[in-house]
């Protein structure tokens, strides 16, 4: 082994030199790549510097980006001291009158600000209407009706740098609510502090920010929960480095989408819980369709509240129905098949009210099922797999129907899902056997029609023996007697 | 064949008694028989405990529906027992319906009112019991639609049920789980009367266990 390395030794200096040539390329490409993504604004800048460090590499002479005199060093010498003139003001505590007659806040922690992923990015890089030259003053007053509106109309600068998340957002039900006129639905630096940004990965389970801020009920469910308590303490899932999850990993950052909605929720557990079919296979008869049907929550967060939802159902689109915007006529519709559903097919009730066709064209719609858990927060409260339910008779038992809730919904433009109270007959009614055609929970769901049919059967299995029995042997004395 | 020697060993009254008029219940039919009686109280029982288990508390609802189900499978197992033997069996012909309507029901017409008034005098039924010809024409056609249409839409639906997955295309297309359960409890509604009402009749015989004693042995009692 020594021989054969040390007479390999002169030999390797050139591969070797190579190697290393490749691997600097590589590397100020992968940089570039990155920078691309994050800031396509310095794309020009980060070019050059990646042309400049090419060049070092390749030259194989070790010098520095600053001797190369690397512009984008240049520039962001600007734009420090450009920002120091903003940060000179505005590092204190500083406030402008708005229309709403509050006051907001122009103070930029200088430091937090420097340290921050924006740091080295000019102010009026976001703040465009606010140039060096156009500053307002008494006489050029900027007016901005209220804190919100100012906040809204920032997104669009963090859509410059930030186009993909940009887009995710836009898809998410937080970017709905804005557009329902929401007061409350988050914007971007509702969870991002612009002067202060911070990576998601500094999200902690422990603080429940930004999430927390608006959310905090089903925070705190989630912090008490197996999940909660298991990233708090550190824990991976088994034989991974994989951490239990916190918001983000089931609800995403940007595309917050409603959980609740179809499989969505159930492929995100499956999602870590890869093997969860197989285990409920080797116990739970008809696991399958108990994992179709039945929310994880339901079992998986025993004290929870639990409620049998009827969804309305597009089959040609195979999709949760869905409102269109402006569709309100439809809530009263929902409403009649909540009044009405114990005793009809809620589906009759539906069309009676001109709830298929509303703009002419005819759809084919059914009432899906599913157990879920009543509220957010009981689908948070998730306990560890030792307390989950596993009897069946918490749902598999006659008294099972008339202590469920039962709730019919739809789907909200902009994703949520809508539910109403619905009557519980619902459930048994013999007329809702083909509306509600899907679902049958065993032992839980007696009609009433058919336990009269079966006692007039026992009664018929009872009677017709006795009475021929009976019959007989009155035959038999009336013939006796007539012997006599 | 005769010429063979060791047939020509077996005891001449074993192979007449086969042949015998009064062999009416061959093995395979008393074999079958018996278990499928048993399986059939067994899933009544389970099937009424899954269905209303606050009724009685023998079992837990888990143990109901793994025996209901292992039973199933071994009902189902069975009833290929019965066809298998009347397929290929000449015996098949008991089971052939009368074609003529007038003739069967002038028949079944007879047989009711011997179970409904000549029974009580003493009067000997209008159907003679022969191998070939084992059923009375209200049996007859009451165990076809039973054995052949009722008896298979029940292991079906069952078989659906036990699992909705793998079944889902054939649910759906039968108008949705909800349906097939439903058809599957019209049954077992039919099968409580059913069985209660077979088993007394059953007992109609010369004596209270004649017609039991007869399906143990195979051979009808003379009397």
């Amino acid at each position: 082994m020594m021989v054969r390395s040390t007479t390999g030794g002169t030999g390797a200096i050139l591969p070797v030199t190579t190697f290393f040539i490749t691997c600097c390329v590589l590397f100020s490409g992968a940089l570039f790549a990155l920078q691309a993504e994050e800031s396509p604004e310095s794309e020009l800048q980060a070019t050059e510097a990646v042309a400049a460090e090419a060049v070092v590499a390749e030259s194989g002479v070790e010098s520095t980006v600053e001797e190369v005199k690397d512009p984008a060093a240049l520039k962001l010498e600007e734009t420090l001291k450009q920002n120091s003139k903003c940060l000179r003001c505005h590092n204190r505590d500083r406030t402008k009158q708005l229309e709403d007659g509050n006051e907001m806040s122009l103070k930029v922690h200088k430091d937090d600000y420097l340290a921050s992923a924006h740091g080295e990015v000019k102010c009026t890089s976001c703040h465009r209407a606010i140039g060096n030259r156009k500053h307002p003053s008494k006489s050029t007053n900027i007016t901005i009706a209220s804190e919100r509106e100012y906040s809204l109309e920032m997104n669009n600068s963090c859509r410059k740098c930030h186009m993909q998340k940009y887009k995710q957002y836009k898809g998410s039900v937080h970017s709905a609510l804005v557009a329902q006129g929401s007061e409350k639905a988050p914007v971007c630096s509702s969870c991002h502090n612009p002067h202060a940004p911070v990576s998601m990965l500094d999200y902690q389970a422990e603080t429940g920010l930004p999430c927390k801020q608006c959310h905090e009920n089903i925070f705190n469910a989630y912090s008490a929960s197996v999940h909660g308590q298991a990233r708090i303490n550190g824990n991976t899932i088994r034989d991974s480095h994989i951490q239990a999850p916190i918001c983000s990993d089931c609800h995403h950052s940007h595309e917050i989408t409603a959980l609740a909605i179809g499989d969505v929720l159930r492929t995100t557990c499956i999602a870590c819980h890869e093997n969860v079919t197989l285990l409920h296979n080797q116990w739970l008869p008809n696991a399958g369709t108990h994992l179709d049907i039945v929310s994880c929550a339901v079992c998986h967060a025993p004290f929870a509240k639990r409620k049998f939802d009827l969804h309305l159902y597009d089959n040609v689109a195979n999709t949760p129905l869905a409102m269109k915007e402006g569709e309100a006529p439809i809530q009263e519709q929902l409403q009649a098949i909540a009044d009405e559903g114990g005793i009809g097919d809620p589906l009759e009730i539906w069309k009676a009210r001109g709830g298929f066709g509303q703009d002419g064209e005819v759809v084919d719609i059914s009432l899906r099922s599913r157990m879920e858990v009543m509220s957010g927060i009981a689908a948070h409260q998730i306990a560890s797999k030792s307390f989950a339910v596993r009897t069946c008779e918490s749902c598999h038992e006659p008294g099972w129907r008339q202590k469920q809730n039962v709730t019919v919904s739809i789907t909200q433009p902009d994703g949520r899902r809508q539910s109403f109270e619905a009557n519980r007959e619902a459930l048994g009614s013999v007329k809702a056997i083909e509306s509600i055609s899907d679902f049958y929970a065993l032992g839980g769901q007696p009609s009433k029609l058919l336990d009269i049919l079966l006692l007039l059967s026992l009664a018929a299995g009872i009677a017709v023996p006795v009475g021929h029995f009976t019959l007989g042997k009155m035959i038999k004395e009336y013939m006796a007697r007539g012997e006599k | 064949m005769s010429t063979n020697p060791t047939e020509q060993n077996q005891p001449e009254a074993w192979i007449k008694t086969k042949d015998s008029e009064l062999y009416i219940n061959p093995l395979p039919v008393r074999i079958w028989h018996w278990l499928n009686a048993l399986g059939f109280i067994a899933l009544i029982l389970t099937g009424t405990h899954i269905r209303y288990a606050n009724l009685f508390n023998l079992m837990s609802f888990e143990t109901a529906v793994k025996t209901h189900n292992w039973v199933a499978f071994a009902v189902i197992a069975n009833y290929f027992v019965w066809l298998g033997f009347y397929l290929f069996s000449d015996r098949i012909t008991v089971y052939h319906p009368e074609l003529n309507m007038k003739k069967f029901f002038e028949k079944a017409f007879k047989q009711m009112m011997y179970y409904g008034y000549g029974i009580f005098k003493g009067a000997k039924s209008p159907h003679k019991v022969l191998p070939y010809d084992k059923f009375n024409p209200m049996q007859s056609i009451t165990y076809q639609i039973v054995m052949l249409l009722v008896v298979p839409v029940q292991f079906i639906t069952g078989l659906m049920m036990w699992d909705v997955k793998r079944f889902e295309g054939l649910i759906a297309m039968l108008g949705g789980l909800n349906v097939v359960v439903t058809v599957h409890v019209l049954i077992y509604i039919f099968f409580v009367s059913f069985t209660l009402i077979h088993a007394y009749m059953g007992a109609l015989g010369h004596t209270p266990v004649t017609h039991f004693r007869e399906m143990f042995t195979g051979y009808e009692e003379e009397h």
